[in-house]
């Protein structure tokens, strides 16, 4: 399949003259003729020509094939020939090379002479001289025809459509438009985008292969228009301009898969097209044809697709003020001297901004609400509510429908929009916007206006039950749908008809009855009563039975042939094929019907709660076994560390135990030969009999020396009554001097007392280090110690093992063990006490002996006083203390004696 | 979206071997269990890389019924690679492969790069083509050849990138005349401006070839 490179790579052909006139011949006839067997036979012979007279053929005959391709559709012979002949013109054969350019430019005169001299050919070949200048040939004109060949083969062929592709179409087509000036260009730009629609159109793989291949890139630029766009807006450009946005639009239709259109949306809103796109938008100048069809474009671009219509919201009009583009917009739509098409395009890309888009619709909802009017600009509120209540039964409608779109799909703004208020003639209080819907539908309007107002309540209130409520709370209402639906009207009114029935329809299907007067079965009844169940359906009915009901559900775009044909808009009909069956089953259901099925209902819920009621089981039951779980594992954790605590305690004990032992060695060897058998604790016990007795013998000497003391006090008290009597006779003076001379001997007798008392205090060391020798090599704290292990050792070792086989059999054990080891740590504590209190002992003991020693010395420093005074007073009395305590002083103190001694001498 | 080179593939063999299987595990990473027979030829696209270079992928699942052969053959010629699939269940698949390949090599380029695939390798208990006669077949007819499964997705990745590698590689030894589209491979714009040069060697390099 090379025919298309031949096409395009714009090759020249042959150049034999001779043949000129036979062509030209053949040509008329298949032109003329009107037998088949006669043009079939000139094609033959076109066929036979067209290998040798490539070129001539080429330029002569192509349009005559082309239209037979057409108009001999059914004739398979004549196509085969035809289709023959257009190869061998296609395929190029690398021999004709040696064409000239000045023969090329002479053939192509020939061609325009010869050929059949049409405006179109003529326009053809002019575009291509502008594009492509001097190099216009033959070439260029083969290529041309190609063009329009291929354009026919390509038509509802999906399967040569995408063979074209294959051979690189779209690139050599976007190629030539680029060439050719783009919109600028002349009608060769129209064809290579008329191919391009052929090979797009309901072509997914194709399409999917132009996304692909970065092709929506480089349509952007055909929208780049100069501020003076050259030779202003032709019919050409308007023409090409056209097809562009057309081709824009088959890659983003609605029809198309969601996911197809959504990935091109992205595309064209990431390479800038949309934004091209709505520059043209707000740009001023531009034919209203290409302004409506670029509102379609950028609609389908924007449908659906978030990120796009977020972008198109904050798009401005360059205005002064600056104005959003959707109030321009609007102002358009319900503008009644604005063009009918014009209208439409604006109604759809408002309906595709708001398709999808809660954030959109709340946005225009919440221009309306009291809270957020702004006085000062005009909003798409304002302006969709003056096209609700204006004379023109057009902007009624658009109105409607647009204040639909913002609330489909979204019952957050079906509530809001019951909040708002309208502010009527002076003097009377403000309305609801649903009341004044209404009323002007019972003032009976136009057909347009009243249809539009249906379909905007029905759209309000449906899936909404508050907004029921508030419909049926105006008592005029359901008494004037009743009447709407009863009467016997013409055919102009039947659609009102099926749409009221519809709107009271949607009052029971969404009813939660919580109006007395108007509940579902009150309704229902109501039908019953005043306009019967068959006819109640029969009306409904009318709304899908509409000549132009189906029409609308095709496609979202509204597109009507007249202004009087604006009746459905696209997603009012999806709404009516969701309820028309739900609804025509609601009424028709009896009230047993429908109390049976309240009881399966309630059955059901019952059903559902006590599911409820096990799941809330179930997930309690959860909860207690993941906390048991934990609880476990934590115990685990514990068990565990408690094991190697008790091991570590094993070790320690047995160190302990091998340190004992070894002691009890030493202690054998250190000849305590007759003790070998000794128990643990008996060296304790033995050392606290050593100790005790060290205690009992302080206390014997302490009660030795408290008789001594008694017994001096007596000594004091009678030698005060001799010193009394005594000293009546001495002197006063020399009294005093003695006395203090006396002081200062027993200063040294205290002295020597006190040499005496450290040692007494050696002795006593050297006593301890006695005891401490007898009991052992060890430290008395080690053995404390020892012993206090040893006892623990016995307890732990038995507690070791019920403990061991407690912990493996249950987890209570730990308790247990926990109990014991305090046991055992409580033994620790109580020995150790009992070794302070001990210790405590000694030190009392030790304190007593000195205080009772430094109570000896006052004692014998008073006797030593009494005695010096009575040898002064001339008493003889025993001197072996007085000595002994001069032998046992200092040298300091002796000097100091013997002065005293000389003094007293 | 910038690559390097673009690569045009095609996919061939039988009808209800797999091959619209393969190109969806390919593109989308799924796996459609009904037969769902292709009319014409369908286009898939997808991006990977070769050698840190990002490579385009565009690939043309073709019928495998044969009333649509004509219409197929046209892919031929600009295909740079081929993945020519049989289904290891059908032994009649794997018979057809010869005509297959005599087809592929009539209509198609000299240096097209075919890769053989025996399809459906999750079915093993229903195999009908032994491994080895597949690897047989290929290096008999100077093929790459794999075993996959689009249904389990597995070889499906490697079946098609290691085609672009074979030809990537023909590239590097300039077999390939890149600056000839219709040869399937096209320079991307990441490469156009700098690889002018390089291809203009190799296009000498061909042509030298030629000569010889
Ligand atoms: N188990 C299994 N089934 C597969 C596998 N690949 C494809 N199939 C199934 O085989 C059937 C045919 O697959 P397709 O991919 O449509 O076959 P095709 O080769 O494209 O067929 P044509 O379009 O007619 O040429 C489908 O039912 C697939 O589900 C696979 O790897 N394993
Ligand atoms: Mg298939």
């Amino acid at each position: 399949m090379n025919f298309f490179r031949g096409v395009m790579g714009g090759q020249s052909g042959g150049t034999q003259p001779s043949g000129v006139e036979t062509i030209q011949k053949l040509c008329d006839r298949v032109a003329s003729s009107t037998l088949l067997e006669d043009r079939r036979d000139a094609v033959r012979a076109l066929k036979s020509l067209s290998k040798k007279y490539r070129m001539e053929v080429g330029t002569q005959a192509m349009e005559h094939l082309i239209r037979i391709l057409q108009s001999d559709r059914s004739d398979s012979e004549i196509l085969g020939y035809a289709l023959d002949t257009l190869y061998n013109i296609i395929c190029n054969e690398e021999e004709e090379e040696q064409d000239g350019i000045t023969d090329r430019a002479g053939h192509r005169q020939g061609g325009a002479q010869t050929g059949q001299g049409t405006d179109r050919a003529g326009h053809r070949q002019g575009g291509a001289q502008a594009g492509a200048g001097s190099q216009a040939g033959a070439g260029e004109v083969i290529r041309n025809d190609g063009l329009l060949l291929l354009q026919q083969l390509t038509k509802g062929n999906a399967a040569i459509q995408k063979i074209v592709a294959f051979e690189n179409a779209f690139e050599r087509l976007l190629d030539i438009i680029t060439e050719e000036g783009t919109s600028d260009g002349g009608i060769v730009v129209e064809d290579c985008l008329l191919l391009l629609l052929n090979l797009l159109k309901n072509n997914s793989s194709n399409q999917n292969f132009f996304k692909e291949g970065s092709f929506i890139q480089r349509m952007k630029q055909w929208f780049q228009l100069g501020e003076e766009s050259g030779g202003g807006w032709s019919a050409q450009k308007v023409t090409n301009l056209h097809l562009m946005l057309q081709l824009v639009r088959v890659m983003v239709s609605p029809v198309n898969s969601p996911g197809a259109t959504a990935s091109c949306q992205k595309s064209m809103f990431q390479c800038g097209l949309l934004q091209q796109l709505c520059t043209i938008l707000m740009a001023t100048g531009v034919p209203a044809d290409i302004l409506t069809e670029t509102i379609n474009t950028v609609s389908e671009v924007i449908r659906g697709s978030q990120v796009n219509q977020d972008y198109f919201a904050s798009v401005n009009a360059p205005s002064n003020p600056p104005r959003p583009a959707i109030v321009v917009l609007l102002m358009s739509m319900v503008n009644e001297r604005q063009p009918f098409v014009l209208r439409c395009a604006v109604l759809y890309c408002f309906q595709c901004f708001l398709y999808k888009n809660h954030k959109g619709q709340a946005e225009i909802v919440s221009t309306l609400l009291p809270s957020t009017i702004d006085a000062q600009s005009i909003s798409a509120g304002q302006l969709l509510c003056g096209g609700l209540f204006s004379t023109d039964s057009l902007s009624n409608w658009c109105a409607s429908v647009a204040l639909a779109h913002a609330l489909h799909d979204n019952s957050n703004q079906k509530e809001q929009l019951l909040r708002v208020q309208l502010a009527t003639s002076l003097g009377k209080p403000p309305i609801s916007l649903l009341q004044q819907c209404t009323n002007i539908l019972s003032q009976g309007s136009k057909v347009q206006t009243r249809v539009g107002l249906l379909m905007l309540l029905c759209t309000w209130i449906s899936n909404c039950p508050i907004a029921v409520t508030h419909f049926l709370h105006n008592q005029e209402n359901v008494p004037f749908l009743t009447a709407q639906i009863s009467e016997n009207l013409g055919e102009d009114e039947r659609l009102v008809q099926g749409l009221c029935a519809l709107l009271l329809g949607i009052c029971i299907y969404y009813n939660d009855n919580s109006l007395e007067n108007y509940t579902k079965e009150k309704l229902k009844q109501l039908i019953e009563k005043r306009i019967g169940k068959e006819n109640f359906v029969e009306k409904l009915g009318f709304i899908t039975k509409h000549e132009l009901y189906s029409r609308a559900a095709q496609k979202p775009q509204p597109s009507f042939s007249t202004p009087e044909h604006m009746l459905f808009d696209h997603e009012f009909t999806k709404l009516v094929k969701e309820l028309e069956g739900v609804i025509t089953k609601a009424v028709h259901k009896s009230s047993e019907e429908e109390k049976k099925e309240e009881e399966v209902k309630k059955t059901l819920e019952q059903h559902d709660s006590i599911v409820t009621q096990y799941k809330e089981l179930i997930r309690d039951q959860d909860a207690q076994l993941t906390e048991l779980k934990e609880q476990v594992q934590l115990l685990t954790r514990q068990k565990e560390q408690m094991d190697i605590t008790i091991t570590q305690q094993l070790s320690q004990i047995q160190q302990h135990k091998d340190q004992y032992n070894i002691l009890k060695l030493k202690l054998g060897k250190d000849g305590a030969g007759s003790q070998g058998d000794v128990q643990v604790n008996g060296v304790q016990v033995e050392e606290l009999t050593a100790l005790r007795v060290e205690l009992e013998e302080l206390r014997t000497q302490h009660t030795l020396l408290q008789t001594q003391l008694t017994e001096k006090d007596t000594l004091i008290t009678s030698l005060k009554s001799e010193v009394a009597q005594t000293s009546e006779g001495s002197a006063p003076a020399s009294d005093n001097t003695k006395l203090l001379k006396e002081v200062e001997a027993l200063r040294v007798q205290v002295q020597s007392q006190q040499a005496e008392i450290s040692q007494l205090q050696s002795e006593r060391h050297a006593l301890q280090r006695r005891i401490q020798t007898t009991s052992g090599s060890g430290s008395e704290a080690e053995i404390v110690k020892l012993s206090e292990l040893e006892q623990r050792l016995s307890t732990q070792t038995a507690e070791t093992h019920r403990l061991q086989e407690e912990v493996r059999s249950h987890s209570e054990s730990r308790a247990q063990l926990e109990k014991e080891l305090a046991e055992a740590n409580s033994t620790v504590a109580i020995l150790q006490t009992e070794k302070s209190k001990l210790q405590q002992e000694v030190s009392e003991s030790k304190k007593e002996q000195d205080d009772l020693l430094v109570l000896l010395a006052d004692q014998d420093q008073k006797i030593f006083s009494l005695k010096q005074r009575l040898k002064n007073l001339g008493e003889t009395i025993e001197d072996e203390d007085d000595l002994d305590a001069r032998d046992q002083s200092d040298e300091d103190d002796d000097e100091e004696d013997e002065e005293d001694d000389g003094e007293t001498e | 979206m910038a690559y390097a080179y673009l690569f045009k593939y095609i996919i061939i063999g039988d009808t209800g071997v797999g091959k619209s299987c393969l190109l969806l595990q390919f593109t989308d990473k799924r796996f459609q269990p009904v037969h769902d027979l292709t009319i014409g030829v369908e286009f898939g696209a997808r991006m990977i890389t070769i050698d840190g270079k990002q490579i385009k992928l565009q690939i043309w699942d073709t019928a495998g019924q044969e009333s649509f052969r004509s219409i197929t053959r046209s892919y031929y010629r600009g295909a740079a690679g081929a993945l020519l699939v049989y289904d290891i269940t059908r032994r009649d698949t794997f018979n057809h492969l010869t005509t297959w390949l005599e087809d592929a090599r009539q209509h198609s380029n000299s240096n097209m790069v075919i890769m053989l695939i025996g399809n459906k390798s999750d079915l093993e208990s229903r195999r009908e083509v032994k491994k080895e006669e597949g690897e047989a077949f290929a290096r008999e007819h100077g093929l790459i050849f794999m075993e996959t499964s689009a249904k389990t997705a597995s070889n499906v990745e490697e079946a098609f990138i290691n085609t672009a590698k074979e030809i990537y590689e023909k590239i590097q030894e300039g077999v390939f005349d890149i600056n000839n589209e219709a040869n399937g491979i096209k320079i991307g714009p990441q490469h156009a401006a700098t690889n002018s040069t390089l291809a203009g060697g190799q296009g000498g390099q061909q042509a030298g070839g030629g000569c010889c």
